[in-house]
């Protein structure tokens, strides 16, 4: 942990000041405090006419490149929503995809089941097969009819048979015709982007509240408690994890669900209060750091799992059972260890 | 007869150096019918037509190995490759990927698995993939996985159905496209009245064990037969290991007939309708062949029972001297007598002189047979060497035991095949599954 300040950050005049002097970060910051208002995240919703068919509910001319350039920056984690084909000519994603014959590349298909006589092993489509007087089919090969499916013909299963030329193919071709400028592209050359939704990290929330974007702090501090960042709680978490390799020393961690959330409509921290009784609760070794906006966890070296959910009864009772927080005691070993690293690793970053 | 005894007696006494130079004397003068058509026939039909193609590949090898008339630009038609298989998850890919790499740029592959039990549609793939990556493998792979089994003939016809090309080529799902073929395959195509090419079959598995070696010169040997009969329009099959077909000519045919050796049967077809066989000599398809005796036997007994099947049943009608042409009526007559008739008479002319002469007598007359089989086998292999390069040349000292391999291998599985194919025997084509086996005709 060389070159981490454990110092807890202080919001400083000069700091507000320099990190708002530009336009952009202002608006940028406009743009956190709209995602928090509306929950810690933003989703983009389908709209025909937006470049890439989707738009986010958020005011501003160049909303998504902010939130690349926030998720870029670790206030925002982009997470997957949809992927989008589009034009590789004009980048529109107005486009008709479909099936196209092999063959004469028209997308008049027809999806028909094939029709095999045993008698003769002729193939065909239903409609070769004339119905006879009876009402039965009647072979074009062999001009015997066909009463019985299943002991003297059966179906295939179904294949795409092209009504212009009559090629019968079981996996056309998938081409796309855009609308916007009339390309004919094969599905494989299409181009394709990944659209996300959003959601507040702690390090964006720490922004709202300080009114600046800081340098590289490690720590949020949230009402006097230190709370470390995401990244720097599991660089932690994993330094934990190599003593318990090496010396065999165990530890346990304490997983808080906050129930509510952080920022209430004013933008004031309304997690403060619990999050102050519960390091009252823990020792000075206790490290709190946030995972998401509402997802807590405290390390708790050289702690068994017992011992941990003694703890945990002591907070519940000591705060109450109608807290504002749900908690959840365990004891880490490497498989728990690499569950608990995979379920809080799923960045997905913008390209 | 005693005068042909006597030969046969002398030719075994080393001393008498073979007795060739005298025995050719005496069986001039002899009148023995069994020997003019056991060797002097044979003479006839195959060894000294070889010597006369060889001779004339010596002064127009244009015509046995036509040039390619490719010109830069020229278009190519478009070929549809047609394998059906089942189970064949072991040599699928190699297939695919061989057709697939084969040079010719205009070709698509359709593979239809008869409702495998094994990996063979994920292989095929996966081996297609390889090969064209994720682009456009739609246009070039097309893969067909059966619902239900409905045998070989049937998956072809699916196969048939599906393809888009000008021409149809089919292959075994074991059988492999060497680089380049397909020019060659379709060179005699340029002769409007072809119908149909037929590959040069190679062996691709021929350094397993002693018994692909024998069938690597047997596939060998017959490349110059094949050849000689191309040209005289007398070419009796076009083999599934490695065919080439006008696709309007299949469908016009409704595809292959089920129950039967779908090759021989097809061939027959396309030969009663008049349209001419050919075959290229440098449209070479590597196959596997049977590596272990029951295989083999399993192989060879199902062939001659398609011949029997094929010949004497279902186009019996080619024997009327007239009604399909003379060609194709002195064909019919070659295989009656060639494939039914000789092994049998071989069979019965042995068991005849045992009981005529007494067991002690019958290996002399094996032996004499034997050097005069070497011969004439010696001199076609040479000769096919020089014309296919195949068989390989440290296979060579085999000629010594191909007349047993023929002996003990392949005339057994082929005068049992005989027999229980008249007779009815065992009938059941493992290669049709029931619930077609029961709906199709007797032939």
């Amino acid at each position: 942990m060389m070159g981490i300040d454990t110092r807890a950050a202080k919001p400083d005049a000069t700091s507000v000041q320099a990190g708002a002097s530009t336009a952009a970060d202002e608006r940028r910051l406009n743009l956190l405090r709209q995602i928090a208002l509306a929950g810690g995240t933003i989703t983009p919703r389908v709209e025909p006419n937006a470049k890439h068919g989707y738009a986010y509910a958020a005011l501003g001319d160049e909303v998504e490149r902010d939130l690349a350039i926030l998720s870029k920056r670790n206030y925002l984690e982009a997470r997957f929503f949809d992927r989008v084909s589009l034009c590789p000519k004009c980048d529109s994603h107005h486009l008709n995809i479909r099936e196209v014959c092999p063959s004469c590349r028209r997308a008049h298909l027809e999806s028909q089941g094939l029709i095999h006589h045993f008698r003769c092993g002729y193939v065909g489509i239903p409609s070769e097969f004339l119905p006879s007087a009876e009402g039965t089919y009647r072979c074009p090969k062999c001009n015997c009819k066909m009463h019985h499916l299943g002991v003297q013909f059966d179906r295939l299963g179904k294949a795409f048979v092209c009504q212009g030329c009559g090629v019968i193919s079981e996996n056309p071709p998938v081409e796309a015709v855009c609308f916007s400028c009339g390309k004919q592209t094969s599905a494989d050359d299409l181009v394709s982007t990944i659209v996300f939704s959003y959601v507040l990290t702690s390090r964006g929330a720490a922004a709202i509240r300080q009114g600046s974007f800081d340098s590289d702090e490690e720590l949020v501090c949230i009402g006097g408690v230190t709370v470390y960042r995401r990244k720097v709680i599991l660089e932690f978490f994993n330094h934990e994890m190599k003593r318990l390799r090496y010396f065999n020393i165990g530890f346990s961690v304490l997983l808080a669900n906050c129930r509510a959330s952080i920022m209430d409509q004013s933008g004031e921290d309304s997690s403060t209060s619990w999050l102050t009784r519960l390091r009252s609760f823990l020792r000075e070794v206790d490290l709190i750091g946030q995972l998401t906006d509402s997802l807590y966890v405290v390390i708790l070296p050289q702690t068994q799992q017992h011992e941990a959910e003694q703890l945990k009864q002591r907070i519940i009772a000591g705060l109450g059972p109608q807290s504002a927080f749900s908690l959840s005691a365990i004891e880490m070993n490497e498989h728990r260890s690499a569950e608990f690293l995979a379920r809080n690793d799923q960045h997905d970053a913008p390209s | 007869m005693n005068g042909f005894l006597h030969y046969f007696l002398s030719a075994l006494n080393p001393m008498a150096n073979l007795g060739f130079s005298r025995a050719i004397a005496e069986l001039i003068s002899s009148e023995l019918p069994g020997w003019w058509l056991m060797f002097v026939v044979t003479f006839l039909a195959v060894v000294l037509p070889a010597v006369l193609y060889w001779l004339l590949s010596l002064v127009r090898s244009d015509l046995v190995r036509p040039p390619l008339s490719f010109r830069s630009g020229q278009a190519q038609p478009l070929v549809s490759l047609v394998i059906a298989g089942r189970n064949e998850a072991a040599t699928i890919g190699q297939a695919i990927r061989g057709a697939l790499l084969c040079g010719y740029a205009n070709l698509e592959v359709i593979f239809v698995d008869d409702n495998s039990e094994d990996n063979s549609v994920n292989v095929a793939r996966r081996a297609a993939l390889s090969v064209t990556g994720y682009r456009k493998d739609g246009d070039r792979v097309r893969i067909f996985p059966s619902p239900r089994r409905n045998g070989k003939a049937s998956s072809l016809n699916i196969g048939i159905r599906m393809a888009r090309g000008e021409f149809i080529a089919i292959t075994d799902a074991d059988s492999v496209i060497q680089y380049g073929s397909i020019e060659h395959w379709l060179l005699p195509f340029a002769d409007p009245r072809v119908g149909g090419v037929a590959a040069n079959i190679r062996v691709n598995n021929s350094t397993v064990n002693l018994l692909t070696r024998f069938q690597e010169i047997e596939y060998g040997t017959k490349t110059v037969s094949k050849s000689i009969l191309a040209h005289m329009n007398l070419l009796y099959i076009i083999s599934g290991m490695g065919g080439i077909f006008r696709a309007e000519i299949l469908r016009r045919l409704f595809g292959f007939d089920t129950g039967l050796g779908d090759d021989r049967d097809l061939t027959m077809m396309l030969r009663k309708q008049r349209w001419k066989i050919g075959f290229a000599i440098d449209a070479v398809v590597w196959t596997t062949v049977p590596v272990t005796r029951d295989h083999l036997w399993r192989q060879r007994a199902r062939w001659r029972r398609n011949v029997v099947k094929i010949c004497l049943s279902k186009h019996r009608d080619q024997f009327i001297l007239g009604r399909y042409g003379f060609a194709n009526a002195v064909v019919a007559l070659q295989l009656l007598f060639t494939r039914l008739l000789l092994p049998l008479m071989l069979v019965i002319g042995v068991f005849w002189a045992m009981f005529e002469f007494g067991p002690m007598e019958v290996p002399e007359v094996l032996v004499t047979s034997y050097w005069l089989m070497l011969l004439y086998l010696l001199i076609v292999m040479l000769i096919t060497r020089d014309l296919a390069t195949t068989p390989k040349p440290k296979n060579f000292w085999l000629v010594f035991l191909y007349p047993f391999y023929l002996l003990f291998v392949v005339t057994p599985a082929n005068i049992y095949a005989e027999l229980a194919e008249l007779f009815r025997i065992g009938a059941k084509h493992h290669y049709v599954p029931d619930h077609v086996w029961e709906e199709i005709p007797w032939w």
